[in-house]
């Protein structure tokens, strides 16, 4: 669809590839400022502890600034602000004395250097009531006193929690009794998805600085600079235009970035009591105390006729939150609506109880709730076409949900129509290239070394708009504006987390006006100067980020021709863009009278010195729709029999993207998300210690071990087909990469091991000793 | 506190600085030279993201007290480009979209532009043990492979 265009679909190098590989990008971490004070956290050694008393006599002596419960604003909210309020459980105060995981914080203070901020935090004495900890949620929904959180707040209204349960959410669409009535084949499976942690290389982070007039400017690790002012706004009471939050660049987040960190409230607190600049920047231990992704467990039980359809689905799911809500009734509608999205059920009964726990909080993490449901759900398509003698592709091919009908990949409440679909081409493609059917059917052997073919296929949702507005928020300000020399601008608090959101939306406006894609500059940006964005997460950037400056960018085009109608004496109407590769200049000429033509810098100068304006608009737009952005996965592994170690060997991937804008980029996604997947199938997981609370791994990388250099193929042997479809309702015809590379790579993993050994694993990660085990069972 | 008094060599020029005899590379390139492009990941040796080149070998600045250092030639991601627009590696990140967050790109060039000088022709294997501890979130390491080929075939070039 794309080989009309100029710049679209064609690889540039990056904006901000310079910056970065020279050193001189600045993160969060990298920056300081005069007289800048250093805070640290201070936290719990207790799962589960209630503070009697604090003293913080020496650290006062050793000049510190402190802070604690006793003194920050005590209101209650929620860190991540995506959903709407009254979808939004508030159970965080800044600082609590009730501490609920270790490394839970109770104050912070600041001093002079880091060093001496720790000596401080060292010195607070604090007198301790131990409670019992709640480390699994058999012992969290067991208990009926001392409770991680009493009450809570629904948006304005309290909630007393039981049993340690956050919240439930139950969707049904038709009756699954007689669903399962008319099944031929039923099966039920439990499934089991880890707590990977984020490891954002970059730990998290927060400088403050409180300004003269009164009000702060904030330079956080974030995917979302306008979530951060709204809520440092509400907790500190500081009118919103004096909370400036600045667009920095992160070290990667993968979710965690959705919520505002918690350490940007702590060192806003230290910030306005020091009346100082203060940073805080995370240590790698507290980063690993600080976020990780919902694990889950559930049951599925599906049923089917014997040609395949299915005729009833449901689906009970307990969700570990650790100790506080990061909006898990958001995670929980997700679950089940990327259940309901991927094949079509007769009827489908999902029900999801979020439990607290003394653990590490849960957030998103790429893929949020569909990684977690794909595995399961693509698990048992695999199980289901054994069982019906089918081909386990065709199976997919014959339900999966697709062009013309309706989804809710985001829940229930994000309803829309699919107007583009690549998934049968994707599969097609990939199946050749990798050799499917023939390496199904090859002889696994009795060797020390067996290799495997696994399949499997997934989506995200582009985003979270819809043609009626649901529980989430999803919209995007962007301004567009024509320098007097013809050179572009766009201004957005649209972040980029290292996908290329930025490049994305740059090269389209330089396809829309027809200009080089180094006449397109990406504006700094900061909350003050920029209308809301609502975040970069869900596989939004390109879709609806970038689909908002493409918007404005044809107002601004308007503008723009209006003045050259003026100037070349003609109608709007009658105007056309043509590039010059040679000068690399762009015109605006008369259809059919080139003789009439100006220059787009000589337009935006001519309206200038006749005093009519700059070519400028800005605007806020909502997508009335969330394509579901398709992958699919073909993996071949090897196992080795002796020490259960599994090797990558080749990969297609299939990424249904519509018009694909940067795509070398793309691929980069496609090959990180596949990365973050296979880790969390073969090695992540943060396990709390059972009677400490206390993370096993130490918070040593070491002992959270990921996939290294050393255990992913090279680009020989890691293909990326993109679809050739095209989405109307996108920008030029795009929709999303980002978490959809992830979503569908894991259940095709553990596929291919099952191709290899037999075993179908239904619990992630699947370690060297779950093989080696499995092996011995089987006797292979 | 007690602090020495110690000349460091960094790119190529000398810094006098009185330092104490616990503090580490990385925190001296950081705060005190404002070398901010040598990043901080763990602190204890496990991610890489802090190396830089000491006398040309790809070390861990996380690792190394600021007082080993004296007599050495300190080289980080600032001064790789010796005085140059940039490093062959540094325009073969770029060109093969080796860089997403560009987090660890810094340690990444500088230990491939190391590997490079010492093994102009590498084969995939030698990269992956010279990048083996260097930890990257984002990328799934095949990009960079590819643009770490690509750098060498650069500086062989240039060589
Ligand atoms: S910061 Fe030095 S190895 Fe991680
Ligand atoms: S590019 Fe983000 S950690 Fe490597």
């Amino acid at each position: 669809m794309y080989e009309n265009y100029q710049f679209v679909g064609k690889d540039y190098p990056r904006k901000e590839g310079k910056a970065r590989v020279s050193g001189k990008e600045k993160y969060p971490s990298d920056l300081s400022f005069d007289h800048m004070l250093y805070g640290r956290i201070l936290r719990s050694p207790y799962a589960h502890a209630r503070i009697k008393s604090i003293d913080f006599t020496e650290a006062r002596k050793m000049g510190a600034v402190c802070i604690s419960y006793e003194d920050a604003p005590d209101q209650f909210f929620n860190v991540r602000l995506v959903s709407i309020p009254s979808a939004t459980y508030k159970d965080w105060t800044i600082f609590s004395d009730h501490m609920r995981q270790v490394g839970d914080f109770y104050g912070a203070v600041a001093a002079e250097t880091e060093e001496l901020a720790e000596k401080a935090a060292r010195a607070v004495r604090v007198e301790w009531e131990v409670l019992p900890s709640y480390l699994t949620m058999e012992d969290a929904m067991a208990a009926s006193e001392n409770l991680i959180h009493e009450k809570v707040y629904l948006h304005d209204k309290e909630v007393i929690i039981r049993n340690n349960i956050a919240c439930t959410r139950e969707v049904v669409e038709g009756d699954i009794e007689e669903g399962f009535k008319q099944a031929d084949v039923i099966i039920e499976e439990t499934f089991e998805t880890p707590r990977q942690y984020h490891c954002q290389l970059e730990t998290k982070t927060c400088v403050v600085r409180p300004e003269p007039e009164g009000g702060i400017t904030v330079w956080p690790t974030t995917q979302a600079v306008h979530n951060t002012r709204i809520l440092l706004g509400k907790v500190f009471t500081i009118p919103l235009n004096k909370v400036n939050v600045v667009r920095v660049p992160g070290g990667g987040h993968f979710g965690s970035g959705i919520h505002t960190n918690p350490v940007a409230l702590i060192t806003t607190a230290l910030a306005l009591k020091a009346n100082r600049t203060v940073k805080i920047s995370l240590s790698r231990e507290e980063d690993m105390y600080d976020h990780v992704r919902y694990p889950s467990k559930y049951t599925l039980k599906v049923g089917a006729r014997r040609d395949g359809t299915l005729t009833a689905g449901h689906m009970k799911a307990y969700i570990d939150i650790g100790c506080h809500h990061v909006q898990a009734l958001a995670f929980l509608g997700v679950m089940s609506g990327f259940w309901h999205s991927l094949y079509r059920m007769e009827s489908m009964k999902y029900e999801g109880t979020a439990v607290y726990t003394n653990k590490v909080p849960t957030c998103a993490m790429q893929g949020y709730g569909a990684p977690q449901v794909t595995f399961g759900v693509e698990s048992m398509m695999d199980m289901l076409a054994e069982k019906l003698g089918m081909d386990p592709i065709a199976l997919r091919i014959q339900n999966y949900v697709g062009l013309g009908e309706i989804f809710w990949g985001q829940g229930p409440t994000i309803k829309s129509k699919i107007f583009s679909d690549g998934v049968v081409e994707l599969i097609e493609k990939g199946a050749e290239r990798i050799k499917y059917y023939e390496l199904k059917k090859q002889e696994k052997g009795s060797g020390r070394y067996r290799k495997g073919i696994g399949f499997a296929r997934g989506f995200h949702t582009s985003g979270t708009g819809a043609p009626m507005p649901g529980e989430v928020k999803d919209y995007t300000t962007a301004q567009v504006k024509v320098n007097e020399d013809g050179s572009i601008d766009i201004l957005t608090a649209l972040m980029d987390q290292g996908g290329g959101t930025l490049d994305a939306a740059a090269k389209i406006v330089a396809e829309e006006f027809q200009v080089s894609f180094d006449k397109v500059g990406i504006s700094p940006a900061d909350s003050r100067s920029t209308g809301y964005d609502v975040c970069t997460h869900a596989t939004r950037g390109v879709y609806c980020g970038a689909g908002a400056v493409h918007e404005v960018a044809k107002e601004t085009k308007k503008i723009l021709f209006d003045y050259a109608s003026r100037m070349l004496d003609t109608y709007p109407g009658s105007l056309e863009l043509i590039y010059e590769e040679d000068t690399g200049e762009t015109r605006i000429s008369v259809v059919g009278n080139p003789e009439r033509t100006a220059t787009i810098a000589e337009v935006a100068d001519h309206a200038m010195n006749k005093d009519w304006g700059t070519a400028i608009f800005s605007k806020s737009i909502r997508k009335t729709a969330c394509p579901p952005a398709y992958t699919n996965y073909f993996v071949e592994v090897e196992v080795d029999t002796h020490t259960g170690h599994v090797r990558i060997l080749r990969v297609v991937a299939g990424s249904d993207a519509g018009t694909v804008i940067n795509p070398d980029l793309a691929r980069g996604q496609m090959h990180g998300g596949f990365y973050r997947s296979a880790g969390m199938v073969l090695l992540e997981n943060t396990q709390h210690d059972g009677s400490t609370g206390e993370l096993t791994n130490k918070a040593s990388l070491l002992d959270y071990k990921m996939m290294g250099i050393d255990e992913m193929p090279d680009e020989d042997n890691f293909e990326v087909i993109f679809a050739s479809t095209y989405e109307p309702t996108g920008p030029l015809g795009a929709k999303g990469v980002g978490e959809a590379a992830f979503n569908s790579a894991p259940p095709a993993i553990a596929s291919a091991i099952c191709d290899a050994i037999g075993v179908r694993f239904t619990k992630l990660p699947i370690s060297p000793e779950d093989i080696l085990e499995a092996i011995g069972e089987k006797k292979l | 506190m007690n602090t020495i008094s110690i000349e460091l060599n960094v790119n190529g020029r000398d810094w006098q600085l009185s330092v104490a005899p616990n503090e580490m590379l990385l925190n001296v390139l950081r705060e005190r030279l404002h070398y901010t492009g040598t990043k901080y990941g763990c602190g204890i040796g496990e991610c890489s993201a802090c190396t830089v080149l000491m006398d040309d070998t790809p070390v861990l600045s996380c690792q190394i007290l600021a007082v080993q250092c004296v007599g050495k030639k300190i080289v980080t991601i600032e001064g790789l480009a010796e005085g140059q627009e940039s490093h062959p590696m540094q325009d073969a990140f770029i060109e093969e979209g080796a860089v997403q967050c560009g987090f660890c790109t810094p340690a990444m060039v500088l230990t491939a532009a190391a590997l490079v000088k010492e093994k102009p022709d590498p084969e995939n294997q030698d990269i992956r043990d010279a990048l083996r501890g260097n930890f990257c979130r984002c990328t799934g390491y095949v990009k960079i492979l590819k643009a770490v080929q690509s750098g060498a075939r650069k500086m062989r070039e240039l060589s």
